[in-house]
């Protein structure tokens, strides 16, 4: 059966929900940031953007641009509970419903469910108009038969609007479009493909794997898919509410050397491993997203079998999530660990004793840290990985 | 003046639903559902143009792929059911999104349909006016849900005009808009057939809505008097069914082919 993907997409997605708090922010113009000297701009209102601000901008920059804005931080709790409230009202179509990385985008697989609801398109401008009812949000939405072209058809009409594509035309669908709104193909893809004049989905088209693989080397056979809207990725289904731990580090100054980031990581693993064990939790999905000196924010994920939760594992899924997402030698000015997918660890008793010392020392180590964070705070104690990011806070003017 | 051509369709072609009622062969795609569409009748009734603004390079791209099929749409929900302030560039839009079909000579009206809620109120007739004024040259047809409509002035202020008033088959509800067979439009007729699901009609999910089986002798209500009459009255005629669900709506079409010789 041929599938059927609806995407929704709540643009500014975190201004939406600050104005839905407070109605006295409507049209005014509006920055989400932390409040401190080297935030960077976590998202902005239409206001502010046609002022120039963007995402990942140092918040200072932004303010210059829009002396006008309002500078809000971040309630990514207040967030979570918007985005959850969606998902419910999603999950009324079907059990498929998968928050995206970016905030405010759902996607539903509503394959099969014409009997129930009629066709997609119905779907979509029903669940649309009860988040504009019920949460006063006004979502893009966009019937596709997959997900990467139900994200470039919601692209096409941003800030508000909908898009449908038909099973069957999604070459055409995206033959006329610029490379760039492609989910995926990445700033070093574009340059590599505009080197050779190909700017267009139509002209990527026209080349053959060997072909891209001369340009674009590994990345040759995702490019290959994706200009002919081939994405056989299927819909996540969402956890239970609360089911993704986020962690932040803005580096200051923005940084590029290896000891540096890695240091940030695990400061990061070790935060987001005291908040799962605390909790019982392990994680099958680590992601690593990290913003740019120039505003590129780039997301890459790691998989585990088992949930993890003890600091070995997840930094080991996380230094995978990093390798593959770090690529640029552009300097990094945030860096943000999600844990996702989160389980009950399995704990299987060994039958013999156990052999494997390290690990079983690290486990030791990991219960004395909890054990005085939980009596003194998170913050209280770190292992020994600090080293580099004191150093290189140092080096800041 | 029996001779003037009847063209019976669907609303709608594209249902996954059709498959399984046998109307499109198991593993079509969405995309060739017009192509099959095409073979059993000879118009079709735009209906995703109601969700989204009706686009030029789409419409082109079924013109040419589509050589014989003739084409209704339906109007942009933003200027029918949720009207935006900016509805006069909505119109303006549209008018261009249309336009292929215009000038291939393949499309033969524009669906103006109108929600139950809007009555005949002063600001309902002006907007109304105003909207088939901004979508001139389009031909055009209104179809009322309110019985509120149903009155001499409106039919002479669309004969006026030369906009067809759609006349409906639906459930017997007090508010509805009657079931009439008044021309307004010496060149075109348009009949919608949504069923007559009493129940489901304003349960609020469309599968119920337009769940509906006609019997041959209720087609038949239409097809030996009411629909002579207006073809005798009109250079052409369609004759249109909603009753998507379970491909009620391609089989009484059939029927209705039958039953209008």
């Amino acid at each position: 059966m041929e599938r059927r993907i609806i995407h929704l997409n709540i643009a500014d997605f975190s201004v939406a929900v600050e104005r839905l708090l407070d109605s006295s922010l409507k049209s005014r113009a509006l920055i989400i940031a932390e409040p401190s000297p080297r935030a960077v701009v976590h998202d902005m209102s239409d206001e502010a953007y046609a002022e120039g601000v963007r995402k990942g901008m140092l918040l200072n920059a932004a303010r210059n641009r829009c002396h006008s804005a309002l500078v809000l931080p971040p309630r990514p709790e207040q967030y979570r509970k918007a985005l959850e409230r969606c998902v419910e009202h999603a999950r009324h179509y079907t059990p498929l419903v998968e928050r995206s990385s970016g905030a405010g985008h759902l996607y539903l697989d509503v394959t099969g469910t014409h009997r129930l609801f009629g066709p997609p398109p119905d779907i979509g401008w029903r669940l649309r108009n009860t988040l504009r009812r019920d949460l006063g949000l006004d979502p893009i939405w966009s019937a596709a038969p997959n997900k990467l072209v139900a994200k470039v058809a919601s692209r096409l009409v941003k800030p508000r609007g909908e898009y449908i594509v038909a099973g069957g035309e999604e070459t055409a669908f995206l033959a006329p479009l610029p490379l760039h709104l492609l989910p995926g193909v990445s700033v070093v893809d574009l340059t590599r493909l505009r080197h050779v004049n190909i700017c267009r989905v139509h002209q990527a088209a026209a080349l053959s794997v060997q072909e891209l693989s001369v340009l674009c080397d590994h990345r040759a056979r995702f490019l290959y898919q994706s200009v002919r809207g081939i994405d056989p990725s299927p819909v996540q289904p969402a956890g239970v509410p609360g089911s993704e731990f986020v962690y932040c580090h803005v580096f200051a100054p923005d940084a590029n050397q290896e000891p540096v980031v890695r240091a940030a990581l695990t400061t990061l693993v070790q935060q987001a491993g005291y908040g799962l064990r605390e909790r019982g939790l392990g994680c099958r999905r680590v992601g690593v997203s990290l913003v740019y000196t120039d505003g590129v924010q780039l997301t890459r994920q790691a998989v585990a079998k088992t949930p993890a939760a003890d600091d070995q594992a997840l930094q080991h899924l996380a230094l995978t999530a990093l390798y593959r997402v770090w690529q640029r030698r552009v300097r990094v000015r945030q860096l943000v660990l999600s844990c996702s997918q989160l389980q009950h660890p399995v704990q299987q008793l060994s039958l013999f004793a156990a052999v494997d010392r390290s690990r079983e020392r690290n486990r030791q180590i990991s219960e004395a840290c909890d054990a005085i964070r939980t009596r003194c705070g998170a913050a209280a104690i770190y292992r020994g990985s600090q080293g580099p990011l004191i150093a290189g806070a140092q080096l800041s003017p | 003046m029996d001779s003037s051509p009847v063209y019976i369709g669907a609303c709608g072609f594209s249902y996954p639903e059709w498959i399984e009622a046998g109307v499109y062969p198991a593993g079509t795609r969405s995309a060739e559902m017009l192509g099959l569409y095409s073979q059993i009748f000879p118009v079709v009734e735009l209906n995703y143009t109601w969700y989204q603004m009706i686009r030029a390079e789409t419409v082109e791209r079924m013109l040419a792929s589509h050589r014989d099929l003739l084409f209704c749409a339906k109007l942009t929900r933003t200027m029918t059911h949720e009207i935006a302030e900016d509805w006069r560039a909505q119109a303006a839009l549209y008018r261009q999104g249309a336009q292929p079909l215009l000038d291939s000579g393949r499309l033969l009206s524009v669906l103006v349909q109108l929600p139950p809620f809007f009555r005949r109120t002063p600001d309902n007739r002006t907007y109304l006016a105003h909207l088939l004024d901004c979508l001139h040259p389009l031909p055009l047809t209104v179809e009322f849900r309110h019985r509120s409509w149903a009155r001499d002035s409106v039919f002479q202020g669309l004969e006026a005009r030369r906009v067809t008033l759609a006349s409906v088959d639906a459930p017997p509800l007090p508010d509805l808009f009657p079931a009439l067979d008044v021309v307004t439009n010496p060149h075109l007729s348009y009949l919608r057939l949504h069923g007559r699901n009493l129940a489901g009609w304003r349960s609020g999910n469309k599968q119920q809505q337009f769940d509906y089986n006609y019997r041959e002798d209720e087609l038949a209500q239409w097809s030996r008097e009411r629909i002579p009459a207006m073809r005798a009255a009109c250079d052409a005629g369609v004759v249109l069914f909603n009753n998507h669900v379970a491909g009620q709506a391609v089989h009484n079409a059939q029927t209705m082919g039958r039953l209008i010789v």
